[in-house]
């Protein structure tokens, strides 16, 4: 995945939900709106989040996760030997109750069957897509264990990876050069962080693209489900085999920053520049000064400008004001860096 | 013609209620009114109105905007008090009226038709709270002898314990994990007369003591409420504890406006005998079709003449006198008008309460088109009543929108392990909106409505929040004690 300029931006995930998507989602499972109608809405919700990021002037975009009711439904619904407990839910937005009773069986190719989604948004722009799916850490926090199944969750942990390996190269045999695994769960569980790189290594195992981790402290109804710092996950993400790490700054503040200093983070880093649970627009002086900050700890050129997480909470209008206030910041910072660096080299000739 | 009895348990038992004889005169009215009201679209609902003090007239007519239905309400407990005559009388009274525009010529109007979150009568609520020391010297009795049993329903010390000890639990945890934040923020809406205040940072301080961790050190408790002269009463209360005290004068509607600092920091909230006392509109499913109750404050006119002949004032001049009294408050009132007033504020005050014993609401049912065209709360579409509104059958049902509004707002400053606890009359099930009377009534010179449970579990649920609900451990309270802790 190549993207031209210095300080890309991108988008995290998901896209703004409007309401009449909420209220259709909602009414599949009480058999208002049939399955058809959804995946048509969702073609036209996914189209019109890409023409918004677009139009917002953002370098990397995403589907939206448009299709998705949440972060873990969709994928683990798909995951061979995966049962739910009752397919049916009063909103669409809460989450199924999914468990094994016996071990993962074999996920044989494509098991989450994920790349139409991606072909759909690959058809449907003419920018660089990030693809992502929630990590198997966070995913088998979601997952009950029945009938003796799995005694050691560790074991659940790699099974879920290497489903997860099986459909990432599916995508990428479907043409995905950007993938991305979401670990909202893993903040809570900072002891366990060891296992979750573990896991993250045998997802991205030969997948032959520019793989991106995405660890945040959630933002299940616009609410952080975790407090803490990023701390937890040094040393042990060093050793992950990922080529972006995409953290929220925003909300949290910068401290954090200076892990990837201390630590030694030698690629390149998604910082957080935008509050995704607060729907008032940030100036763009102010997201300018965050980008400002980041530079002083990361160099330009391993720097990509992302909001904290997924937009999914915001209203449509607040996420694409945000946008627009991101890459209008990202864009003055980079006519600074171009300025100085023409002055530099003015200097030397 | 449909006759709706809602107190179905007052209808049998020791105590029942002869609803033979207490339709008999109202149906042989409508029976024999020969003017034409087309009885196949009236509908008449009972009530048992358990307030000393409403704003009900015991016989009422509702209209439907633009509609033939009309709707005939009885307080059964006062219908039932009257002679059948009287009964008789108002119900004829009530279709005349009807006819003859809507309302009484002789009735002081105090404002047009409006939803009844927005009625004058809130005003009277505001103008209750903001002036509380000028009513309790008018009656002689502080405001908490005025609720239910005497007193405020906050003072158990176990549960005050269980909680101290469950937050010690979870700061132990955030702890080990360097995720405990220095500040620890404890937040009260509605704060009495600061007894629970107190019950609560002594309980502290005891358990923090045998705990050995210095919590206290880092506790900041705040308390917040509406009314400076009772926020200034419970600060006096907690006088011991006032290096980890702090108290804002607070719309309970708009924590953020003085609270916003605090998002996703307080790991309690505690809220008591608040959310009743908020405006809320009223939603009505008549006929498979949502309604919104419009409303329309009045001084019956035997009431209102002897009001201005005690201030020396026509009955007409009564509604610019009101405007008046809400606007400025009694004490610059009797400065303003002081030939309606030569008593001074004492004298104010009682016109005060004078207006507030006489205050009635006249009440229409305007059609809604769609849910989704009425806001709850700021952000909150109507959508969300479909699931209790949708329930089978006509029902009526406070939307709580004050209520909403707080407690919508008051969520986000919860910490990722907060907790946010309600104490107050609370329906737990739409159903119960089909059986009885939830209000508005008058408590002293303030409102009172039951809060709408199941809706603000519903927005809780979308904010990622579980609400349960459960009796309050006083044995034969009215109090619910809800509870809000985040899902998932």
């Amino acid at each position: 995945m190549s993207v031209s300029t210095v300080l890309p931006t991108s988008v995290i995930g998901s896209w703004s939900v409007p309401d009449w998507l909420e209220r259709a989602k909602t009414g599949v499972h009480h058999g208002a709106v049939s399955r058809t109608q959804l995946a048509d809405m969702h073609d036209m919700a996914v189209k019109a989040a890409l023409k918004d990021q677009e139009i917002a002037g953002i370098d990397i975009v995403t589907d939206g996760e448009l299709r998705r009711d949440n972060d873990v439904d969709y994928l683990l619904a798909r995951v061979p030997g995966v049962r739910c407990a009752e397919p049916v839910k009063a909103f669409y937005f809460d989450y199924l109750d999914f468990y094994v009773t016996d071990r993962l069986p074999d996920p044989g190719p494509e098991p989450l069957r994920l790349a139409p989604d991606l072909q759909f948004t690959i058809e449907h722009t003419d920018r660089p897509v990030r693809f992502s799916m929630t990590g198997p850490f966070s995913l088998s926090r979601r997952l009950r264990c029945e009938g003796g199944a799995y005694p050691d969750r560790v074991e659940l942990v790699l099974d879920l990876a290497r489903v997860l390996n099986a459909e990432a190269r599916a995508l990428a045999a479907a043409g995905a050069r950007l993938l991305q695994l979401d670990e909202p769960f893993l903040a809570g569980y900072p002891e366990q962080v060891e296992l979750a790189m573990a896991a993250v290594n045998v997802a991205v195992a030969d997948v032959p693209v520019t793989w991106a981790l995405h660890v945040c402290y959630g933002n299940r109804y616009a609410r952080p489900l975790w407090e803490g710092h990023y701390d937890f996950l040094f040393p042990a993400v060093l050793d992950t085999r990922v080529d972006q790490l995409l953290l929220e700054f925003a909300r949290k503040g910068d401290e954090d920053l200076q892990l990837l200093r201390r630590h030694g983070w030698d690629r390149t880093v998604g910082v957080g520049v935008l509050d995704v649970k607060l729907a008032e627009v940030e100036p763009v002086e102010v997201v300018e000064k965050r980008i400002e900050r980041a530079l002083d700890v990361v160099p330009a050129e391993r720097i990509v400008i992302t909001p904290d997480c997924g937009l999914r909470h915001l209203p449509a209008p607040a996420a694409r004001a945000k946008l627009n206030a991101m890459t209008t910041a990202a864009a003055a910072v980079r006519e600074r860096l171009s300025r100085e660096a023409t002055r530099v080299k003015e200097t030397r000739t | 013609m449909l006759v709706e009895v809602r107190p179905a348990d007052r209808l049998r038992g020791k105590n029942a209620v002869d609803l033979t004889a207490a339709l008999a005169p109202v149906l042989d009215t409508l029976a024999g009114d020969g003017e034409g009201t087309d009885l196949s679209r009236l509908r008449v609902v009972a009530d048992w109105v358990q307030y000393r003090e409403s704003f009900r007239a015991p016989v009422a007519l509702r209209p439907v905007v633009g509609g033939p239905q009309l709707e005939l309400a009885l307080d059964l407990r006062r219908t039932t008090a009257q002679d059948a005559d009287q009964v008789a009388t108002a119900v004829a009274a009530a279709l005349h009226a009807h006819r003859s525009g809507g309302s009484s010529r002789h009735h002081v109007t105090l404002e047009e038709w409006v939803p009844t979150r927005r009625s004058r009568i809130w005003d009277f609520n505001a103008l209750y709270w903001q002036h509380l020391r000028r009513w309790e010297e008018a009656t002689g009795r502080g405001y908490e002898s005025a609720l239910p049993g005497g007193q405020s329903d906050a003072r158990d010390v176990e549960p005050v314990r269980d909680t101290i000890t469950e937050l010690f639990t979870i700061w132990d945890s955030l702890a080990q994990r360097r995720a405990l934040p220095e500040e620890l923020y404890v937040v009260e809406l509605g704060v009495g007369n600061g007894g629970q205040a107190r019950t609560w940072l002594d309980t502290f301080m005891e358990l923090d003591r045998a705990h050995g961790r210095d919590y206290h050190r880092r506790l900041h408790y705040l308390m917040c409420d509406y009314s400076p002269h009772v926020l200034e009463l419970a600060r006096a209360a907690v006088a011991e504890h006032s290096s980890r005290v702090s108290s804002f004068v607070l719309d309970a509607t708009r924590p953020m406006t003085s609270l916003a600092f605090l998002r996703f920091k307080v790991f309690f909230v505690y809220i008591s005998n608040v959310y009743d006392n908020l405006p809320t509109d009223e939603i009505a499913t008549i006929g498979q079709r949502e309604h919104l109750v419009e409303s329309r404050a009045y001084l019956p006119a035997d009431a209102a003449e002897a009001i201005a002949g005690r201030v020396d004032a026509a009955p007409a001049a009564l509604g610019g006198l009101v405007d008046k009294l809400l606007r400025l408050g009694p004490d610059l009132l009797a400065e303003a008008a002081p030939q309606h007033f030569p008593g001074g504020v004492p004298a104010a005050v009682e016109f005060w309460r004078s207006c507030w014993q006489a205050l009635r609401l006249q009440e229409r049912y305007v059609p809604l088109h769609g849910l989704d065209t009425y806001e709850i709360a700021p952000g909150i579409s109507g959508e969300l009543l479909r699931p209790l509104v949708a329930t089978g059958g006509d029902v009526r049902m406070h939307v709580s929108n004050g209520a909403a509004t707080g407690f919508a707002e008051t969520l986000p400053l919860l910490h990722p392990y907060g907790r946010l606890q309600c104490h107050d009359i609370v329906v737990t099930d739409p159903h119960q909106y089909r059986t009885g009377f939830r209000g508005p009534g008058k408590y002293d010179g303030s409102v009172v409505n039951w809060v709408n449970g199941p809706l603000l579990a519903h927005i809780g649920a979308r904010k990622g929040f579980d609400v349960a609900f459960a009796p309050f451990r006083r044995p034969g309270s009215n109090i619910t004690t809800m509870t809000a802790g985040v899902r998932d």
